[in-house]
């Protein structure tokens, strides 16, 4: 896993203590793990780890969804390119 | 959207709807628009920027500070213009609902009142600062579906309750500086007289669908006061945008975010922002100490 990845693990476990880990498949949006009070700091969280602004008017909650699409959205493509 | 299995909310509201219609205003007359705005005026009081009582604020320059209380307060008032246009669409919908007949009237009031406060929010946006800052994003999905029907009821005026007495607390203060224009001081007071009437209001009819939670189910209330706690969180969290202070010229924007949300200069600050609504929900047995970890 990538250290940003970790970052964002971090993220999501530190305001759900009642999760011990994480799945990578895990719906991190329909288990609530990230609510909508959560959300804006989630982007601003993979803004500041990616160095590039999200656009709120195109986003793509399929992106958000699990760590793997998180992944390979955020961390992956540039590596590749 | 139907409302069953809630009681219809009854509560005494001669007064406050009295007080709607006698201190009723024309907000399209009564404000006089300078042309433009003196130049060396913060727009938003100094002590209640979120750098304020950090050495953040002290390492910027004059320029960038007075900077900082522009964008901020667009930030502030581009805040109330979206929060509320979400709120009420959710009043909107529930204005001739079984449940919510008794207190429609007022409800109409409090529509009417928060459309003139948008209006007059963007009318200063737009005038002096050429912009509103765009809504944040957010997810429309499910982040109350695991409430009861009641409960997400509560959920609706709740917020809007903590919003208003958040925005309230700038407006306070505000309304009385006077190193702003006058024209900011104006808006900051016109629109606490409007919402001191919405928040009591607000209180009235949120002690009143707690009551209906908490008779429903006792083990709901601490659920929504982890809820409510998070959504005072949020509110405070949405006053910090990156956006405002790349606009005023401030660098690494979002890890200043970060460091100025968690400085503890800021924590209290933020708890002196909170404490009377903090100390309400406390009151009503809906407070923070609820949570169960
Ligand atoms: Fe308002
Ligand atoms: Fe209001």
């Amino acid at each position: 896993m990538s250290e940003p990845l970790q970052k964002v693990r971090e993220f999501i476990l530190e305001r759900n203590p009642k999760l011990d880990e994480i799945p990578d498949d895990l719906d991190l949006i329909d288990s609530r793990a990230i609510n909508s009070l959560a959300f804006v700091e989630f982007i601003f969280l993979l803004e500041e780890l990616t160095g590039e602004a999200i656009d709120p008017e195109e986003l793509d909650l399929d992106d958000f969804r699990t760590l793997k699409a998180i992944e390979a959205r955020f961390f992956t493509q540039k590596a590749t390119l | 959207m139907a409302v069953r299995e809630i009681e219809p909310i009854v509560l005494e509201l001669d007064r406050l709807e009295q007080m709607a219609e006698s201190g009723y205003y024309n907000p399209y007359t009564m404000f006089e628009w300078p042309d433009a705005l003196e130049p060396d005026r913060p727009w938003m009081s100094e002590s209640l920027t979120t750098l304020a009582g950090t050495p953040m604020w002290d390492e910027l320059t004059r320029e960038q500070q007075l900077a900082l209380t522009k964008y901020e307060a667009i930030n502030f008032f581009s805040l109330n213009i979206h929060g509320i246009r979400e709120l009420m669409s959710e009043v909107v919908m529930r204005i001739h609902e079984r449940t919510y007949s008794n207190v429609s009237e007022f409800l109409h009031h409090f529509i009417g009142e928060e459309n003139e406060h948008m209006w007059f929010f963007a009318q200063f946006c737009l005038r002096y600062g050429g912009k509103l800052y765009p809504a944040q994003p957010t997810l429309k999905a499910a982040s109350v579906d695991h409430l009861s029907q009641v409960a997400r009821e509560l959920i609706v005026f709740a917020r809007i309750l903590i919003f208003e007495e958040i925005v309230d607390h700038y407006n306070a203060l505000m309304a009385t500086d006077q190193s702003l224009p006058h024209i900011a001081r104006e808006i900051n007071r016109v629109h606490h007289q409007d919402e001191s009437r919405h928040v009591a209001f607000g209180r009235m009819i949120f002690l009143n669908l707690l009551k209906q939670v908490a008779g429903r189910d006792p083990e709901e209330v601490p659920v929504v006061a982890e809820y409510l706690e998070s959504y005072l969180q949020y509110s405070i969290g949405t006053l910090y945008n990156p956006a405002a202070y790349r606009d005023a010229g401030i660098p690494d924007a979002l890890a200043l975010r970060r460091r100025a949300l968690a400085h503890p200069a800021r924590v209290q600050a933020h708890d002196k922002v909170l404490k009377r609504t903090r100390a309400f929900l406390s009151k009503a047995g809906v407070g923070r100490e609820l949570i169960k970890r």
